[in-house]
């Protein structure tokens, strides 16, 4: 339905279509992509920066950060995974991201886990080892310092990030529907 | 932006909104997907957040997420309602503060002090990662890493606020527990909570409670007078006066130390902030380093129920992070959602700012559309009527063209295609719907009818799969001004499901003209209200035609 949901227009030079859907720009920066999973119809963002090459040390290729169905990695965005120092030093742990989970643009991502139907606003700080439980919204410009856990169904904002309210219970209905048109409405325009 | 926004009558005794111009309407209006819907059919009605009755369904820590049984909060151990393990917020910035060891490695950088953990030595103390508080500086430190509620409980035993509450819940206990738990307030399951509420209600006078207890004792006794004369005397009796074992104005000498305190002030970060002393319920002291490590409230799960009619409406699953429903009756399941757009002036050639108020002028006319989208698996048959707002002086400022006849939404389908299906209804069929039916009242009539050649802006535009979008007029008076804003009332009417569903084309078209025989049909009524934006009065717009000489609009 194009009705108050105008499509948002892409460069169809600058995205690489994957078989699973994913659309990824190339003026991202996919670093590592081995190491990498995009579940599917999932949006990579110009300028995003995702950095599959910090891995625990080892033999053998390991999956550093999955991404699900009808995620977004919006403009600038910085995914990368969380690492503990120790006495001997330190290492990298990997960084799971589950379905409908939008990352809004200038965000940068450092939690171990994010739920599926999960947004995060515009430039968020999001900090190691965070866990941001299903359905839970982070509002623009928060900051959650490292460790912080964000219940399901619940909305923090600030700095730091405190909670705010609970959220609807039709959140996911609501935010499942809103990641599916938005990949709906993201189509490419041939460049000029 | 335009919205829409839905009506609940929670507020009012009368079933038709306020007019959208009065601060109140505010209030009654609600996003779709907020509000609930009670399917019972003695209520068949919208319900809000506002009006719904609400029970713990259970308890659980937002940090740990650990469930804790309702038994355990209202028991003595659990006095906060806050987690009892190891979860506590940063007094200085509210962050969660971590465990940690007083021997972090040589040369680490102190934010990743957390990560280092519990593996150092004793005594360990809280640390916060954001602002680097620590609760060494109020000398709070523990033996051992775990258990920090319980070490930590000693210390808070002595404290006067949990003092003081240990006694009124002591002198209120014989009373409470006299109390019939399901009498006072069915909405509230926890008898404390219920005479709570019960108090709060009623005129009380804390320091001379008997008040109080009179009147309690005869709200108690209502169901038989003779036995309610008996109560209220000899509850009298027992509830004796309740004193303080602190003296009132305690916190007077208190001050007097402070000020002195302040007098040699230098920083004035190290007087706390009110934000930073608010949560406490006693007299505190002002320096930013007597701040105490905060206990994190527990958070619930919440069952709702229909005020009217208690049957459940919300009910969540057990399991603290679940966001599964045992019985969820949300409006957006029953009731049409309904999506507004303006379009932009022809004339504009600028990018639109998707957030500004949509501007209109005084004397001349808009079109708008309404989409409506079905959310049962039922075809649904909608009439609109706008409600007129009661005229203060003079003329309306505006007035709103919207089609008259019932105009059908198909059924949603669980698999949504979206894929042009083509089910658009022919133009001449919307024709003959729009003249079949005559429109009752002048000004809600379709212009456009009497006028073939202009392209339709009354009436049924589009037709996709289950959302229907209808063509509006918005007509500005030459003294218009204001917000371009109504209250709309939508019926709709549909065949409860038991009666052949399955019959695809058929059923489409009996639902057009509503006349089937075996189907039980239901029809339900709801407001909304329509922001479309602001008008701009006369004499504004000759100054804003001058300074916008080049993009006219016509
Ligand atoms: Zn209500
Ligand atoms: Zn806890
Ligand atoms: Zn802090
Ligand atoms: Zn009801």
């Amino acid at each position: 339905m194009n009705f108050n949901q105008p499509v948002i227009p892409y460069n169809k030079a600058e995205f690489i279509e994957t078989d699973t859907g994913n659309k990824v720009s190339r003026r991202a920066t996919i670093s590592g992509p081995q190491n990498i999973i995009l579940g599917g119809k999932t949006i990579i963002s110009s300028g995003a920066i995702i950095r599959g090459d910090l891995r625990r040390t080892g033999p053998g290729h390991a999956v550093v950060i999955s991404l699900g169905r009808y995620c977004v990695v919006g403009e600038g965005c910085v995914i990368r995974p969380p690492y503990k120092l120790y006495r001997a030093g330190f290492s990298y742990f990997p960084m799971k991201i589950e379905n409908h989970v939008h990352i809004g643009a200038g965000s940068v991502v450092e939690a171990a886990t994010i739920g599926n139907h999960v947004q995060i606003g515009k430039n968020c700080i999001i900090g190691k080892f965070v866990i941001i439980k299903d359905c839970a919204r982070i509002a623009d410009n928060t900051v959650l310092p490292a460790n912080t856990i964000v219940p399901a169904l619940s909305l923090f904002a600030g700095v730091p990030g405190r909670f705010v309210e609970d959220l609807p219970e039709t959140t996911q209905e609501l935010v499942e529907m809103q990641t599916k048109q938005y990949y709906q409405r993201f189509q490419p325009v041939e460049s000029e | 932006m335009p919205s829409v926004h839905y009506y609940c009558p929670c507020l009012s005794t009368s079933p038709v909104p306020p007019p959208p111009d009065l601060e109140s309407s505010s209030y009654s209006f609600h996003e779709l997907h907020t509000l609930y819907f009670c399917t019972e059919p003695e209520c068949m009605a919208i319900r809000c957040n506002r009006c719904v009755s609400v029970e713990v369904n259970g308890y659980y820590c937002p940090n740990c997420l650990f469930e804790v049984p309702s038994a355990s909060v209202r028991a003595e151990k659990n006095r906060y309602g806050a987690c009892a393990r190891n979860c506590f917020q940063c007094p200085s910035c509210r962050n969660t503060l971590v465990i940690v060891a007083s021997d972090p490695p040589e040369g680490s950088l102190s934010a990743s002090v957390a990560a280092v953990g519990i593996t150092g030595e004793p005594p360990y103390f809280l640390y916060c990662n954001f602002c680097r508080w620590d609760s060494t500086e109020v000398g709070i430190t523990f033996e051992k890493a775990t258990g920090l509620a319980g070490q930590l409980q000693k210390t808070e035993e002595t404290a006067p606020d949990v003092v003081e509450f240990e006694r009124l819940k002591e002198h209120f206990e014989p009373f409470l527990r006299a109390a019939p738990s399901g009498g006072i307030a069915h909405a509230h399951s926890n008898p404390i909570t219920s005479a709570a509420s019960s108090a709060l209600s009623r005129d009380i006078s804390i320091p001379g409670l008997s008040k109080y207890s009179a009147l309690l004792a005869g709200r108690r006794g209502g169901r038989n007078d003779r036995e309610k004369a008996g109560t209220t005397s000899k509850d009298k009796e027992e509830l004796a006066e309740f004193r303080s074992r602190w003296e009132t104005g305690a916190g007077a000498s208190v001050a007097e130390g402070e000020v002195d305190w302040i007098k040699h002030l230098e920083d004035v970060g190290e007087v706390a902030t009110i934000e930073q002393r608010w949560v406490g319920s006693w007299t505190t002291s002002m320096r930013e380093r007597d701040l105490k490590p905060l206990r994190i409230p527990l958070h619930s799960k919440k069952t709702k129920r229909c005020p009217q009619c208690r049957h459940i409406i919300i009910k969540p699953e057990q399991k603290s992070q679940s966001v599964r429903y045992k019985m969820k009756l949300t409006a957006s399941n029953f009731v049409p959602a309904i999506a507004i757009s303006v379009p932009p002036p022809v004339a504009s050639t600028k990018a639109v700012d998707p957030n500004a108020p949509v501007t209109f002028h005084a004397g001349r006319t808009y079109p708008f559309r309404l989409a409506f989208t079905n959310p049962m698996y039922e075809p649904t048959t909608v009439t609109l009527q706008v409600q007129r707002a009661p005229l203060l002086k003079g003329r309306p400022p505006f007035a709103v063209s919207l089609p008259s006849p019932p105009f059908a939404i198909a059924a949603y389908a669980e698999a949504w295609e979206y894929e042009d299906e083509d089910e658009d209804m022919a133009d001449e069929d919307i024709d003959a719907l729009l003249a079949g039916v005559g429109s009752p009242s002048g000004y809600t009539q379709p212009r456009e009818v009497a006028k073939p050649k202009k392209p339709k802006t009354v009436g049924v535009l589009e037709r996709k799969a289950n959302t229907t979008v209808i063509g509006g007029e918005l007509v500005i008076g030459k003294e218009g001004r204001g917000d371009a804003k109504f209250n709309l009332l939508v019926t709709h009417t549909y065949q409860a499901e038991d009666t052949a569903a399955q019959e695809g084309e058929t059923e489409e078209k009996s639902t057009k003209t509503p006349t089937s025989r075996q189907a039980e049909v239901k029809t339900f009524s709801f407001y909304i209200v329509i922001d479309l934006g602001v008008i701009i009065p006369r004499e504004k717009e000759e100054s804003h035609r001058r300074d916008s000489e080049q993009m006219s609009i016509s």
